[in-house]
């Protein structure tokens, strides 16, 4: 299989530095974007096969940006999970509802992240890996 | 009666109490409980010879006799009322008079006053010169005021002889004396027995007028200065109310917080302080009412002036009991505290604002702290995996640490963010079946590195017959977590922490788990403090990566939350122990939430079913949370409830839906499980079994009756469902 490609938007430079260095080491290729706007031209250009989104953009209410990526046909069908500092009670459902397909709060424990984006791009992700509890 | 001769006094016959003595209000002052002791005042007072002089001088007059008024031993208070003639010349010529003052004698008078005080009735008398006098008790209830004594009359046609002996005792001329008698007109017995009666009945009708004359002013008097008391406090309003509610007394301090005068307000009902809203509930009745059954009651609200303006008041309603056991009314007392109120309010507000304040600020310093934590967290973490190259085993521990504090910090940070939820109650927790035995084992082993540190041993013991618990597994971690390494900060190297589960046996229905310690202990006046919020209660420990001191504080809200308690028992020198307890499943409890009167009204509970056991185990433990995911997603948050694994069995997590819908509703929520189940891999190999039952509420049914129904349905179908497994291995 072609290797996955990941689109992490967040505007946090040393972030992206860090998770993009622990993706590649796991097998994906990646590219960033550190606003809304630079970022959903970037999905439609490349199509990536998941994006990580932060909520906390500039100019950008983290919910709306999903929102707005879930109205454009050509990037509505690549999932999303959500990494962001805010607090998981109640945003976790909003984010779920706006259409992601699953929130972490950061910092998120490397295993369980990995085993998410595995999971979302439909590889096996081991037994004991997704076992959380 | 009797007659006696020479001084000799015999019993009269008692003469009944014709009116006995009564005190104003309707009190006998007979009765011994409530008689008041005479004074030396009061007596002089009931004896004024000015208010007796009259009385006695027209019965002399009427009756032909003398009269004189004694105190109780017989001595004469003011002056004999017309004396007779004979009694007259021998008192003139007696050198020495003792005793009884109308008895001529010469060596024993009589005692007919000390008498008839002590018989409570008339006594006559007959003394030596053959005249007859009588004695008339005068008493108060049972006190002896005094007597009257009146007679110096011959009932008869005088004797001679005695009065021969007479005038020569006294030195008198025999011939003058009998002179004198013989012109003296007898009063026959028969009628000095009718004065006698009629002096008694007087005497007594006399003592008890002044007697209520005296008690009256008394009273006036006290109520004088009650009076005094009452209106000179001017800031509480003091009046009194009639059993139904009006006003029959009313102070100046009343005026001046109502702003009615007397004139105006006594009469009116006081339901006309309260607002419109409080009359219209009733509420003054109702405060009435609870008095009544108290005797006393204290009351905040709003009352309303004569401007109609409202204030807020402190009220005191107490009851006022007649002697006879009934209601004369109530008294109240008003203070005017609206200043106080305000300033309670506004500094109500100040702290809520500041909660919020403080609320806003841990939240964003929490969430501003995460950004740089996760980069740190991301870098240490990438260089450590080797993701940039190999590391040398010193360069490896560096980087271990330092991963370790960022651990740390992160669960700092979670703390924050907790301890502002604490405070504004919205720390949740997630409730779900969980196996103490596994959770415990998962937890022992996460503080292993902790404790190896320190060479202390961890141990557990759980009781085989530990059910399942209801708690949120994330939370109870949290919990156990903080208080084990509690216990290994506590306890000094070569220590052991030891974790117990067991049935709690002084509760019903809750287990209860035990953390143990070998360590340092704490005094018991501490084990409440630990709780509290910032209490980091000093330890002699090494290794005090102590963290925000917020774990206690937190834990005991999540204990408590889950229906549970925490606690701790300590001694110095001796190690401590925290322990808590943790709900059981029940089935019951759980469903309770979804059974409610709404949902069961508005129409039929329909129950869903995924199986999952019939795929392997393997591919279970993967597919497990994957289902959880798909049908919380499915079902609607605070309608429906998601139920996991039902049965005892561990191997199996089927999962049940207990959905509230109509069966159209059903039917979507089926159809969407089906669909997004297909998703997985596995999925083909999955088995949903979608039941339903409905059941409307039948005509007669109760609600608890239904439930109890669909409970047992629910049963049922797991009864059902299970039966016919193949036999547990170990999950």
């Amino acid at each position: 299989m072609a290797e996955r490609q990941i689109l992490i938007i967040d505007d946090d430079r040393h972030l992206l530095l860090g998770l993009a260095a622990r993706l590649r080491g796991s097998g994906y290729r990646v590219i960033c974007a550190t606003d809304a706007a630079s970022g959903i031209t970037l999905a439609r250009k490349e199509t990536p096969d998941l994006i990580i989104l932060d909520l906390g953009l500039p100019r950008d209410e983290g919910f709306d940006v999903l929102e707005q990526m879930r109205g454009l046909r050509e990037i509505s069908a690549i999932p999303v999970i959500v990494l962001t500092a805010r607090d998981p009670v109640t945003n976790d459902k909003l984010a779920l509802e706006a259409g992601a397909v699953a929130f972490f709060q950061k910092p998120p424990d490397n295993g369980e992240f990995l085993s998410a984006i595995r999971h979302t791009l439909g590889e096996p992700t081991g037994l004991s890996t997704f076992l959380r509890t | 009666m009797t007659l006696d001769s020479f001084g000799r006094v015999q019993a009269s016959e008692r003469l009944p109490i014709l009116f006995p003595i009564t005190a104003p209000h309707g009190r006998n002052s007979a009765d011994k409980n409530n008689e008041i002791e005479l004074s030396p005042t009061m007596r002089a007072d009931l004896l004024d010879l000015d208010a007796w002089g009259e009385i006695l001088t027209t019965y002399g007059k009427t009756m032909k006799m003398a009269v004189a008024l004694t105190d109780s031993d017989g001595h004469v208070l003011g002056k004999c009322h017309n004396p007779q003639p004979v009694w007259t010349m021998v008192h003139a010529a007696a050198r020495d008079w003792t005793g009884c003052p109308f008895c001529i004698s010469s060596s024993s008078p009589c005692t007919a006053v000390t008498e008839s005080l002590r018989v409570g009735g008339v006594v006559r008398v007959r003394d030596l010169a053959g005249l007859t006098h009588v004695a008339v008790p005068l008493f108060v209830g049972k006190q002896h005021l005094g007597a009257i004594i009146a007679g110096q009359v011959f009932d008869q046609y005088p004797d001679p002889l005695p009065l021969r002996r007479v005038a020569k005792e006294f030195g008198i001329s025999a011939q003058d004396l009998w002179d004198i008698a013989r012109m003296q007109r007898p009063v026959t017995s028969a009628i000095q027995q009718a004065s006698a009666d009629l002096l008694y009945a007087l005497g007594q009708a006399f003592v008890q007028q002044r007697y209520g004359a005296i008690l009256e002013a008394s009273l006036a008097d006290t109520n004088g200065s009650f009076r005094l008391l009452v209106d000179g406090v001017r800031d509480h309003a003091l009046f009194t109310i009639d059993p139904s509610g009006r006003v029959t007394s009313w102070n100046v301090g009343a005026e001046r917080m109502f702003g009615y005068t007397d004139g105006d307000i006594v009469g009116e009902n006081f339901s006309c302080m309260f607002s419109p809203e409080d009359i219209q509930n009733r509420v003054p009745q109702k405060q009435l009412n609870k008095a009544l059954q108290t005797g006393r009651i204290e009351d905040e609200g709003w009352r309303i002036r004569a401007n109609q303006i409202q204030f807020w008041a402190d009220v005191n309603i107490t009851v006022l009991w007649e002697e006879r056991g009934t209601v004369r009314g109530f008294a109240v007392i008003v203070q005017d505290v609206t200043e106080r109120k305000k300033i309670v309010i506004v500094l109500e507000e100040a702290r809520q604002e500041r909660a919020r304040i403080q609320e806003k600020l841990l939240s964003h310093v929490s969430h501003e702290l995460r950004t740089p934590l996760t980069a740190i967290y991301l870098f240490i973490t990438n260089v450590l995996d080797g993701l940039l190259g190999d590391l040398n085993p010193e360069q490896h521990e560096h980087l271990t640490l330092a991963l370790e504090n960022v651990q740390q910090l992160k669960s700092m940070v979670g703390d924050l963010l907790d301890i502002t939820r604490v405070q504004a109650h919205k720390l949740t927790v997630v409730p779900q079946r969980v196996s103490l035995a596994k959770l415990t084992a998962d937890v022992l082993s996460t503080c292993r590195t902790n404790a190896a540190l320190k060479n202390i041993g961890l141990l557990s013991e759980i009781a085989p017959d530990v059910p399942v618990v209801w708690a949120d597994p994330v939370r109870l971690r949290q919990v156990l977590t903080n208080l084990i390494d509690n216990g290994i900060k506590f306890t000094p190297e070569h220590g052991v922490v030891t974790v117990r589960c067991k049935v709690y046996a002084e509760e019903k229905g809750f287990v209860c788990i035990s953390v143990s310690d070998t360590g340092c202990g704490i005094g018991p006046e501490n084990c409440e403090i630990v709780f509290e919020r910032l209490a980091q209660v000093s330890s002699n420990s090494r290794a005090s990566r102590s963290g925000l001191g917020l774990g206690l504080f937190i834990s005991r809200d999540l204990v408590l939350r889950q229906g549970g308690r925490i606690w701790l028992e300590s001694q110095l020198g001796r190690g401590s122990t925290f322990y808590l307890t943790v709900p059981v499943f029940s089935l019951a409890k759980l469903c309770d939430h979804i059974f409610t009167p709404p949902n069961l009204e508005s129409g039929s509970v329909t129950l869903i079913v995924v199986d999952v056991d019939s795929i392997e185990e393997a591919v279970q433990a993967e597919l497990v949370p994957e289902i959880r995911n798909v049908l919380e997603r499915c079902i609607h948050p605070g309608q429906d409830t998601l139920l996991p694994a039902m049965s005892d069995a561990k191997s199996s997590e089927s999962f049940f839906i207990v959905a509230c819908a109509d069966a159209k509703g059903y039917a979507v929520i089926a159809q969407r499980i089906a669909r997004e189940l297909q998703a997985f891999d596995n999925a083909s190999r999955l088995n949903p079994v979608i039941s339903s039952t409905t059941l409307p509420l039948a005509p007669g049914q109760s609600r608890e009756a239904q439930t109890l129904e669909i409970l047992a349905s629910i049963e049922r179908l797991i009864r059902d469902h299970l039966v016919g497994k193949k036999g547990d291995s170990d999950g």
